[in-house]
This record gives C-alpha cells, structure tokens and sequence, in this order.
C-alpha cells in the first residue's frame, strides 16, 4: 500500500515513568489476590502451541509482545522501545528495551531479556517440528536477524497490510524450552518463562493456577499481588461461585445467568468481544460430507432461532456465515437459511439418498450416520440441549447421529490431530482481523491445524490468497463479503449464533479494562483499595 | 414503565367489543412498547379503514406518538449516520491512484450537507463535478451545490445552480424537487415533480429508485402529505445503496445518501403533528394528544405551538404526574429557548425540590440539557449520587439519561459506562427490551471509543426492524476494518 511505502520512520519513545523494578506510579494500592473464573482448563500455558482462548487469556498475563495495543486500539510499545519501517514496507527494525528480564527461575538471578530471544521465538514458531496455528500467519516474513543484543531486523516478503500489528505475538526465552522446536511434551509448556506482569507460580491439586505479580516488570509493578485462574467444569456451578465469594471474576457468563447478575450491585458486567460464534462443523473426509448438498441438508434441517431461543434464552444472533456480526467482514446481503426440513429432504434425494425400512436415509447400501463429538467440558445443560436437538432435528431428515462426550485434550486430539470425527459441535473466536484463512484454507489442513474438517476449495483458496495479497482495505472487504456468500453455499460449517458475551466481577476489583480479544492486556492497572483487599 | 401508565389511560377510553388481542389499536400500542414502529405504525394505518368511528380519534393519537418516536429515532440515526458516513467517505476520498473512486467526494459532499458543513460540502462536490464523466451523477452534483449554497444563506447563488437543468431524467427530477423542497420553495411544486417522476418510473415498470424514494419522501413531508408517503415507502427496499461502483475484478464499494434518514425523520415527524392534530379533535383525547403535540412541536423547532400545546395539557385535569412533570420540564426547556435561562432552571429546581431523587424526573432534565446542549451540572450530579444510592430497573432510566448527557459533552467514557448500566443485559442488543434510541447513543459512544464491534452489532439486530440502518452498519464497517490492528489470531471455544 502507497501509505505503507511512504512509511519512513516510526519512532515512539519510551512511555514516561517506566521504571525497572519500581512500583506504578499511579497512586493506586498494591496488594489483594483476584480469583477469576474460567469454563474448562487450559491445554497448555506457553504463546505458541496454545489454540485455545483460555490459554490466551492466561498468557497475556505471562508474556510480552514487541508491541501492543492499548485501550485507544493504539499501538504502543512494549518489548520494542521504538521501531522503523523502511519505505518500500518490506523492512522492520525493532530497538528493543535494556531494562527487561524474564522471570527468575527459584534460586537464580533474572536473566535479561535480548534481540536472541526475539530470534529464538520466531525460529521455534517456524520450526518444522513444533505445533502452532501461528505458522499461516507469520509465513510473511522472509529473514529476522539479530543486529546487535538490542537490535532485531525482521524482512518481509511482500508489504502487508496492519504489519506492525502483528508483532504483537508474545517473546518467549531462548533459556525457556528443551529443544529447537517446540511440543506439548515440553516442560516450558506448563511452566512458562516470561517478561510479563505475573509470574508463573504453580498448578494446585485442584488444578487452579497461580501467578504471582512481577515485582520487576519493566511497566512498574502490577497492583494486584495474585491473580488465580479457577477451573470449572459446569457453568451453573461457577456463577454460584461468583454471586458466593468463591471467586471474583468470570471471563465468560453463561448468557441465562445475566439477568441474576445484572441485579445485584455487588457486580459489575462489562461488555467484551463480540467477534465469536458457534457452528457445527463436518469432516468432508468421510464421502457422506464430502458432497456439499449433504451439508446444506444438514444446515436447513436445523431450526436455529428455535435452539437460540429455547436454549440460551433468545441471548444472541443468527448468523449467515464465517464471520461474527460484529465484524467488519460481514456479508449484510448474505441471510441466514431458513429452516426448511421439506427442502432438506429433497437436498438428500438429489444426493442419491433413499429412506430405509428404519427411516433413516441410505446410500449405495450405507446408513447416513455419523458421529457429533463435543468437548465434554462443554458439556453444559444449554450445550447438552443444543446437540440433542441438532441430532432430533437430523433424525426428522433421516440422518443417525451419535452423540459422543469426550474429555477436552481428548476431543482436540480426535478433532485436530486424528481427525477422528464427521461432525463436531464448538466456537470460534476471532480478534478484530476477522482472518479465516487458517479455517478455510486447504494449505491449513494437517495435524494441529484449524481446517480440521478437510475442507478443500480452490475458489476459496483463490479468494484468501488474493485477501493477503492486496494493500487495499475496501478490497479486503470486498472479498471477504465474496467468501462469506461463497462458504454460506458451501457449508463446510452450519454456522449457528453469535451468543451475548460478558465478563463480571465483584465491584471492588477496580480500574478494570478489558481487550476485546485478549481480556488481561491491561490487568496489570487493575487494583484494589487496601480495606478489600483479601 | 410509566411511559405506558398513559397508554392505558388510552386503552380505557377505547371501549371496544373486540377481544384485547385483536384490537388493532392495542396491538399496534403493543408493537409500540416494544418499540417495532415500522410494525406498528403499518399494520394500524392498515386497519384504519375498517375501524369503527369511536376508535379513529385513538387510532390517531397511536399513530401519532408512534411517529413521534420514529421521528426522533430517526434524527438521530440521520446524526449519527452523516458523522460516520463522514468520516468514512473522507477517508475514501483521501486515497489516491487507480483505485480510488471518484464518487467518495460526491457523497462525501452529500454527507457533509447533511452535517450542516455547506462551505465543506462545496469543495468536495466541486471535486466530483470537475473530475466526473458520469453526466447524470454530474446534474445531481450541482443540484446539491444548490442545497448547500441554500443552506449557506446564498439562495441567488442556489437558483443560479439550478436554473436550466434538465429535469428529463426521473431521479434528477426528484432531486430537483427536494432541492426546491428544502429550501421552502413551494411555488416550483415539488409534490407534482415528484408525483410525475415517480408515474414515469412506474411507466418503465422499473422498481422505485432508493433515490426517489429519498427525494420525495422528504417532498411528501414537508407538503403534510402522509398517505403519498407512506405509499412510497410501502414499495421501497430502504437497505437499498444509491451507486455501486465497481473498481477492477475485485473492489465494490457501495455508497449511501445520507438524506434518506434525515428526511424520515422530517416525514415522521410532520406525520405524527398531522396525527396528533386529528385525535386533539377529540375532546376525550385533547389532554392526551396535546401533550405528544407539544413534544412533537419542540422536537420540530417551533416553539411556540410546544409552548401552547404543553399549555393545554398541563390545563387538563387528571394527568398521570409523570407526565405532569415531563411536560413542566419540557416548559422549562422551552423558556431556556427564548432565552429565559434562569426562568429554566428555576423550574427545573423547584421541580426537584418537591421530588428529591425521583429517577425519571431528573432524567427528563438531564435529557432537556442535553438536547439545548447546555451544561447542567447540579442536575448531573445530583442524578449521579441518586443511581449510585438507587437499585434495580427504576433507576436504568436515570442511568440512561446521565449516558446521554455524558455523550452530549463528548465524556465517552461516562457515556459507556452509564447506558451500559441502563441497558437490558440479558438481551442487549434487541429493541424490544432497549429503547432503540438509547442503544443509538450507546453504538455512537463505542464507535467514537473504537469499540467498532459492539457498535456494529446493536445496527446488525436493529436492521431487523429498521433495514434503512444499513447505510450506517456499511460505514461503520469500512472505517473497522481501516482502523484495526490485529495480529490474525483465532482461537477455539
């Protein structure tokens, strides 16, 4: 883009008042432990194997990246103390911060923090061995190479568009991991090293993880002393912990549970991330979902607003397609399909179905059934209901599903490294880019990979190309609308709803910021008054 | 709410043989409460015909509050959409190169029109005029150079302009005639030129133009002629674009004219006076109709008709006190109009002081403030000590109107947290349990604090009952994806 290669220098000096191993300078308390609940337990604790938003939340407390966004949606420095971009946009040279060092390690000193780690952290991403949905995204970058300890020159292939923002991906040390390449079998994983406001602490019996307040994080100590993360298994349960002191905070309120909340002045709901839906999504290895007639069956024979409106109180939004309403890649013209069980039925004789002596359709002498795997955390009234309903709503058509609950690690496993599956039932969350490339695109098929369901299109894979390639914002809109009509058709997912999503807290947590996307990126400011702190 | 003690005061007076649910006045009163006017207003003017004498005057006094609060919901979309629409077209037409479409300075110039900028509006419009091809789109630029020199007080400089265009084409008719329309010139008869434009569009058998349809419901407003009105938007598609400009293989961009909201809110508006006017007729109904009058009459600007309206109701005996007091503060909002400031706020103080605390009342004032755009902070602050102290619903509304008033001295921070406050939670984005209003407010405040999403998605539910909000959700949209800066990540749930 013209604007990017006029682009000579980008300079941004250090924020006033940043002072190695000091206290904020802000007047608020230090002290007081925060306790915050999360639906489901993190798979792992490090930036880079992580695809999962609990995992995020957690590391955006641990880790830093070169830059970041503030509450303005600005970027603003963070590991970088300052940076500069060469004209033609391809060049990216970051002078980072002398006065960072990662957490210490029991019984020894800090180590500091240098240009090593940066390159560290980019090879192990790309490392052939290591696991990460982070790959497709920074396939970009051609070179990054260590100028001096506390210079970093990274080249791009090509300009592209928000570059800077995407050095925002979290730094992790060169001393942190056993190998080259990173694994979930990796120590780092579940006992991560940062620079971040809260260190790593240890993992309770009851699985509850502990971080304790860096007392030498380069923005000045965090206000809060500790901040716990709470694992719970059942939704219900975890609002009765909240409205019962048990813990302070949910990220995540179940939609039902709002109104019981917004009554009570005790609590405190804020609004966050819009950007999330749910779907059921198919595995077109298995030939009965390879044919897209069969999908788009499957997605009329579903009456949606009826399971929003009966299982999760009417609290959210119809969607059409691959991106959130909220998103700026929303297809406004693109309407949800409406429930239509008649037309279904025909979809799947044209498919070359025929009803057996049982009801159930069949093929070249084969049942239509397929197996619905769900995340047995997930495994909550609303979403019991939902899968229960998706498989009486099948069964009407013809189709046998069988519901299976599976234990999380275990259900990521089937799903994104066995692909053992044909229809799984979970959500999505997107930050603001709106990227569905590594969702859709066939290059992201394989283990560990988004594409789980094998979902292959050429015209797709033509149009995410093309949405990399340009500089333009009005074309990359224009093209997202065209994937978003063209998926819509294709129906690799039955794209559900959007549901209202809102965090709340006890009302004594106080200066409480959210990222929209990644929760805890201002935590460190959050504080209590010294008469509520526990 | 108390807002609807006064609907059941008009339910009373609608003796009826017909089971409640039937009644077309009580459903439509219904729709109303929940705030579906589209609904309510066309399913009861579909019902008029065959309702019987004793229920035209209440009929009429539905209608018109129903188009009251159109109206006003439709300023201040048309407020918010020509900031953004702004916004978004200045960045379009800032771009250079191949790409760049020409026709991002003319609507740019359209929505700075809108914004009262004639001087701005000009340039960007003279831009297009000079640069264009496109001689249609070239005629409808000078008629709007005409507007804005009109709006700019050069009313010679405005007839210049449009002297000696070529009105052959039905939409540049249309655009000539509420070009003359706005500009209060009934001697070139507007109402016929866009009577005729729309026959000769009917004669192609073509459907209306969202252009048209713009163009003559402003026209059809302003001469008090509803039933032409509504006809015409009973045909329009009102989501529709005005041009699609298509720039290579791969770039559409889609623009909007601004005008379509600020001329609904100028039809609902002279459509509900047309409305109250009727049911007033009745002297059952006078009380009532007068009071939505005499808001009607301040919301248009005219003062003096509000004065006497307000007058008349506050003369009725047995009134609902609430509206006893929404109409004494509206008294007061009144005189700080003709200058009577300290009169004003005397009324507003005496007002508080025989009711300490009571929620709506001090809503009522704050929300008075905020519309003079004056600076009340005793009001504010007392209001603020009250929903602190203050629990459940009764207090949302208070909360609601210190998030307007916040918003209105641009403290977006305040704004946000307030209307969040007062805002259904469980069903946040939906108009049935927010006042579409308020939730207007609220998606101003997260645009103007870059909460682009949560913006987006209170358009994106009220399209439903409003599709004409697409010309904001399309701008809000293209400013989000300019402005955000995101890695690419997603993450599984």
């Amino acid at each position: 883009m013209k604007r990017m290669i006029m682009m000579i220098l980008m300079a941004v000096v250090v924020m006033a008042g940043a002072v190695h191993a000091a206290p904020k300078k802000d007047g608020k308390p230090d002290g007081g432990s925060l306790s915050y609940g999360e639906y489901g337990r993190p798979a792992t604790l490090d930036p880079i194997t992580s695809n999962e938003m609990i995992s995020l939340r957690i590391t955006e407390l641990i880790f830093n990246g070169l830059v970041g966004i503030n509450e303005k949606q600005e970027l603003v420095p963070e590991l970088a103390e300052k940076w500069e971009a060469s004209k033609d946009g391809r060049t990216f040279t970051f002078f980072l911060r002398k006065d960072v060092t990662w957490h210490p390690l029991e019984g020894e000193a800090p180590k500091p923090f240098t240009a090593d780690d940066v390159v560290f952290t980019y090879k192990i991403m790309m490392h052939p061995k290591t696991i990460t949905p982070l790959k497709v995204r920074y396939e970009f970058i051609d070179t990054v190479e260590k100028v001096d300890d506390h210079t970093v020159r990274f080249t791009l292939k090509r300009p592209v568009l928000n570059a800077l923002a995407k050095f925002s991906f979290k730094i992790i040390p060169k001393h942190g991991p056993a190998n080259p390449f990173l694994t979930r079998d990796d120590r780092f994983v579940q006992r991560p090293i940062g620079t971040g406001p809260y260190m790593f602490k240890a993992v309770t019996p009851e699985r509850e993880i502990i971080l304790a307040a860096n007392d030498n994080y380069f923005k000045g100590r965090p206000h809060l002393s500790q901040i716990a993360e709470k694992p719970f298994a059942d939704q219900n349960i975890m609002t009765q912990a909240l409205m019962f002191n048990a813990i302070d905070m949910i990220v995540l309120v179940n939609p039902r549970d709002i109104p019981e909340i917004q009554g009570d002045k005790r609590f405190v709901l804020k609004t966050y991330n819009a950007l999330s839906y749910s779907f059921f999504g198919y595995n077109v290895r298995n030939p009965l979902l390879a044919d897209k007639r069969v999908r788009r069956a499957f997605t009329l024979a579903v009456n949606r607003q009826e399971m929003l409106d009966s299982f999760f109180s009417g609290q959210g939004t119809i969607i059409s397609g691959p991106f959130a309403p909220g998103s700026w890649a929303y297809n406004l013209d693109v309407q949800p399909a409406a429930f239509d069980a008649p037309k279904a039925i025909a979809l799947l004789q044209e498919a070359g179905f025929t009803r057996g002596a049982d009801g159930f359709m069949q093929k070249d002498g084969k049942k239509l059934k397929l197996s619905l795997k769900v995340p047995i955390e997930k495994e909550s009234e609303a979403v019991k209901r939902v899968v229960l309903a998706f498989k009486n709503y099948l069964k009407n058509i013809g189709a046998d599903i069988k519901v299976e609950f599976k234990e999380w690690q275990a259900w990521k496993e089937d799903v994104f490294l066995e692909h053992d599956f044909d229809i799984i039932f979970a959500s999505w969350v997107f930050d603001d880019s709106a990227d569905i490339s590594s969702l859709f695109h066939s290059g992201e098929i394989g283990p560990w990979k988004n594409n789980f369901g094998g979902y292959a299109n050429p015209e797709v894979d033509g149009l995410i190309n093309e949405s990399k390639l340009t500089l333009d914002h009005e074309k990359r809109r224009t093209i997202n609308r065209k994937l978003h009509a063209l998926l819509a058709e294709e129906n690799p997912y039955t794209f559900l709803w959007n549901l209202t999503n809102y965090a709340a807290y006890r009302d004594k947590v106080r200066r409480v910021a959210i990222h929209p996307y990644k929760f805890f990126s201002f935590a460190d400011e959050w504080f209590m008054e010294a008469k509520d702190q526990k | 709410m108390t807002r609807f003690s006064l609907l059941i005061g008009i339910m009373m007076l609608v003796a009826s043989p017909v089971p409640a649910a039937d009644d077309p006045v009580q459903k439509a009163m219904k729709a109303y409460e929940k705030h579906r006017y589209e609904d309510a207003g066309r399913d009861l003017r579909a019902a008029l015909p065959l309702l019987e004498q004793s229920k035209q005057s209440p009929a009429q006094l539905t209608l018109g509050m129903i188009y009251l609060r159109n109206a006003e919901l439709h300023r201040e979309l048309a407020q918010v959409s020509a900031a953004v629409n702004a916004d978004y077209l200045r960045r379009l037409a800032a771009e250079r190169g191949a790409n760049r479409s020409r026709y991002s300075d003319l609507y740019l110039g359209l929505a700075l029109i809108e914004s009262g900028k004639a001087e701005a509006a000009t340039s960007a419009l003279e831009k297009f005029f000079a640069a264009s091809e496109d001689a249609k789109y070239k005629v409808i630029a000078k008629i709007a150079m005409g507007t804005a020199a009109s709006l700019a007080g050069d009313s010679q400089k405005a007839q210049e302009l449009w002297s000696g265009i070529n009105g052959s084409d039905p939409e540049v008719k249309t655009e000539l005639a509420a070009a003359y329309s706005r500009a209060g010139l009934q001697d070139k008869d507007p109402v016929r030129l866009c009577d005729a434009a729309l026959a000769d569009g009917r004669k192609s058998g073509k459907a209306i133009s969202i252009m048209a349809v713009k163009n003559c419901i402003g026209v059809y407003g302003r001469a008090g002629a509803p039933d032409k009105g509504f006809d015409l938007l009973s045909r329009a598609d009102l989501k529709s674009y005005f041009y699609r400009d298509a720039i290579g293989k791969s770039k559409v961009l889609t623009f909007y004219d601004v005008q379509l909201l600020s001329n609904l809110s100028v039809f609902y508006f002279q459509a509900s006076l047309a409305a109250l006017e009727k049911a007033s007729a009745d002297q059952q109904l006078k009380g009532f109709a007068s009071y939505y009058l005499g808001e009607a009459h301040i919301l248009a600007g005219n003062t003096d008709q509000a004065a006497k309206a307000t007058a008349t109701f506050l003369a009725s005996p047995q009134m609902p006190p609430q509206y006893k007091n929404r109409a004494m503060v509206r008294q007061g909002a009144i005189q700080h109009q003709k200058g009577k400031q300290s009169e004003a706020i005397g009324v507003w103080d005496d007002l508080i002081r025989k009711q300490p605390g009571e929620p709506e009342l001090l809503a009522d004032i704050l929300i008075a403030c905020s519309w003079l755009r004056i600076d009340c902070p005793r009001v504010a602050q007392t209001s603020a000590a009250a929903v602190e102290s203050g629990d459940g619903k009764r207090f949302a509304i208070l909360n609601v109107g210190l998030g307007r008033y916040a918003l209105g001295k641009k403290d977006l921070g305040k704004a946000v947290t307030y209307l969040e406050t007062g805002r259904d939670k469980g069903n946040k984005n939906k108009i049935e349990s927010n006042d579409p209003l308020m939730l207007v407010n609220l998606s101003d405040a997260y645009y103007r604090t870059k909460k682009f999403s949560e913006a987006l998605e209170i358009y994106f539910e009220m399209s439903k009952q409003f599709p004409q909000v697409r010309q904001i959700q399309e701008a809000l949209q293209g400013i989000y994806s300019m402005e955000h800066k995101s890695a690419g990540d997603v993450k599984i749930n």
